[in-house]
């Protein structure tokens, strides 16, 4: 609270202060900007100093980067930071990374669990870092890239594996008759939309793929995320029986759903709930169902 | 890798296999357990006993066909193991045909040995 | 991309603090499969000595298939032996029923408690069955 006031003072002052001179609006309001962060910056190392145990938390990163000397054997930096209620594991890695270390790499985009940028391997678990709540964690924090694909720096690791296994399943839609009019809409019915539903929320994280087993083994294993993207448009009763038929070929091959050993692994770290296990089960079925009837 | 899935070489039938022998074996492994453990205690087990038992049609046909099915479950377990693990290519080849020969070789031996403990044949 | 670091597998089955119960239910019902497995190639070596029994001395109990056996049940080591095999195929019974029922998509949701369950379950089993397979003549 007292830092609000604070700044609504400093920032009244620093008005005064730049209206004499003859500038261009824009100029004006830069020069207020940089004004008001040096003394925000300024505010911060004081709270920073006053920092006690009770409210901050130690964050410790994996660090490691290939092209710095001194950093290409990985290692562990904790970072110390002020918690606040509501804060979530990337709100401190960006907080870590703008005080501390400008070099500190890892990837994120809206901060709203859609974009699927920043799947983290969180104290011992795959999370998606802007869904994860610092209050629900242990201190210390320890924040690692995700498992099973290669780092390239710091939190960021490689994912071309991951979405070639997704683009593996043509993840999109492909309706075997599209309707005369091009513009007219595929209708879906309501419980058809309620099956593939749960499996639709996919944000393409690789929190599930990097969690799995087998994945990690077999290295041509589809995943639970491309099976899962599979099952979205095979399920879909808009596409037709070709279609399906096709889509069945990808998923029943010996590196497709029967590698899936029900570990459950995926479908605990989902950040969006998908059932994995349980979509990968259904496919297993209606693959041998489907099988069953060319007997 | 994604590009290269041309061969479509179907594991749904073994994957079912796998499923339809386990649900035989439940019910046979643990009956034999109670049988030869619990009804006739593995000490006081003597050839004629066994002779005795496996003399039975009923008993003979359920017993070689739990040798075969725990065969398969077995061996079919292990190949997948060793998939889920990564094996590929040739070694993969390898290990299909050593796992298979040995429990054909399991299978034969395991006939044997009930036609010589049988009056049947 | 220039370059990158992989850290192997260590982080498997190093971390196996972190397992939940599905993976649990996995690394058991594995372990007990090679176990039996294995076991069931020896059971068959062993019966092998029914081969050519002569039918005078299986008369008088002395034949091989009949001392071998008996021989091997004199061991306290076979006894413990036995109640391990017990313990190893009881748990595998269990967790494939549960493991069949997540083929047929039944009770997904209890997975980890279905897992708990056999994991009881065998315990118990085994435990009732000591007395059976540790009493008996040892000669």
């Amino acid at each position: 609270m007292s830092t609000q006031i604070e700044q609504q003072e400093t920032e009244t002052e620093a008005d005064e202060e730049t209206e004499p001179e003859v500038e261009s609006p824009g100029e004006r309001r830069r020069a207020q900007r940089d004004e008001r962060q040096a003394i925000e910056e300024a505010q911060r190392e004081t709270e920073e100093a006053s920092l006690d145990d009770e409210n901050t938390i130690t964050l410790k990163v994996f660090r490691y980067d290939p092209e710095v000397e001194g950093k290409q054997e990985p290692r562990f930096d904790d970072f110390r930071v002020p918690f606040h209620k509501g804060m979530t594991v990337l709100d401190a890695l960006i907080y870590a990374r703008d005080h501390y270390d400008s070099s500190l790499t890892f990837r994120h985009s809206c901060r709203q669990a859609v974009c699927g940028s920043d799947a983290l391997f969180v104290n011992g678990k795959q999370r998606l870092g802007c869904k994860t709540q610092m209050s629900e964690l242990d201190d210390p924090v320890r924040i690692e890239p995700l498992p099973h694909q290669e780092v390239v720096k710091d939190l960021v690791v490689d994912m071309e594996h991951f979405y070639d296994q997704m683009e593996a399943v043509e993840p999109y839609f492909d309706a075997d008759e599209t309707p005369d009019d091009k513009l007219e809409e595929q209708r879906q019915t309501r419980e058809n939309r309620e099956k593939v539903k749960m499996s639709t929320r996919c944000i393409w994280c690789g929190a599930c793929m990097s969690s799995c087993n087998i994945a990690a083994g077999d290295n041509e294993y589809l995943g639970p995320a491309a099976i899962n993207k599979a099952y979205r448009f095979a399920m879909d009763e808009r596409e037709g029986e070709n279609r399906k038929q096709e889509r069945l070929r990808i998923i029943e091959q010996e590196h497709g759903v029967w590698r899936c050993q029900t570990q459950f692994s995926c479908t605990e770290v989902c950040p969006k709930d998908i059932p994995l296990t349980e979509h990968i089960q259904e496919l297993k079925r209606e693959a041998v169902k489907n099988n069953l009837k060319f007997w | 890798m994604a590009q290269h899935y041309s061969s479509f070489d179907r594991g749904g039938r073994r994957w079912l296999f796998q499923r339809l022998t386990a649900v035989f074996l439940i019910g046979v492994l643990a009956f034999h357990f109670m049988l030869l453990h619990f009804v006739n205690h593995a000490a006081d087990l003597t050839f004629l006993g066994t002779q005795a038992r496996m003399s039975q049609v009923s008993y003979f046909a359920t017993m070689w066909l739990f040798l075969v099915t725990a065969t398969f479950h077995g061996v079919n377990g292990v190949y997948n193991a060793l998939v889920n693990q990564g094996l590929t290519g040739s070694r993969k080849n390898a290990v299909k045909y050593l796992l298979g020969i040995a429990g054909l070789l399991l299978v034969v031996q395991g006939t044997r040995v009930s036609l010589a403990m049988t009056t049947l044949v | 991309m220039s370059q990158s670091y992989n850290r192997g597998t260590v982080e498997d089955f190093g971390r196996w603090r972190e397992f939940s119960a599905g993976m649990w239910a996995w690394i058991f019902h594995k372990f007990t499969g090679w176990v039996l497995v294995g076991y069931l190639f020896t059971h068959i070596a062993v019966l092998s000595t029914s081969v050519g029994v002569d039918p005078a001395s299986a008369q008088a109990g002395s034949d091989l298939y009949t001392s071998t056996i008996s021989g091997l049940e004199s061991l306290l080591i076979v006894r413990f032996l036995e109640v391990g095999l017990l313990a190893v195929a009881v748990f595998h019974i269990l967790n494939g029923i549960r493991l069949l029922m997540v083929d047929l998509g039944v009770g997904l949701e209890s997975q980890d408690k279905s897992f708990y369950a056999s994991l009881l379950l065998t315990g118990a089993i085994v435990v009732a069955s000591v007395p059976t397979f540790l009493g008996g003549k040892l000669a």
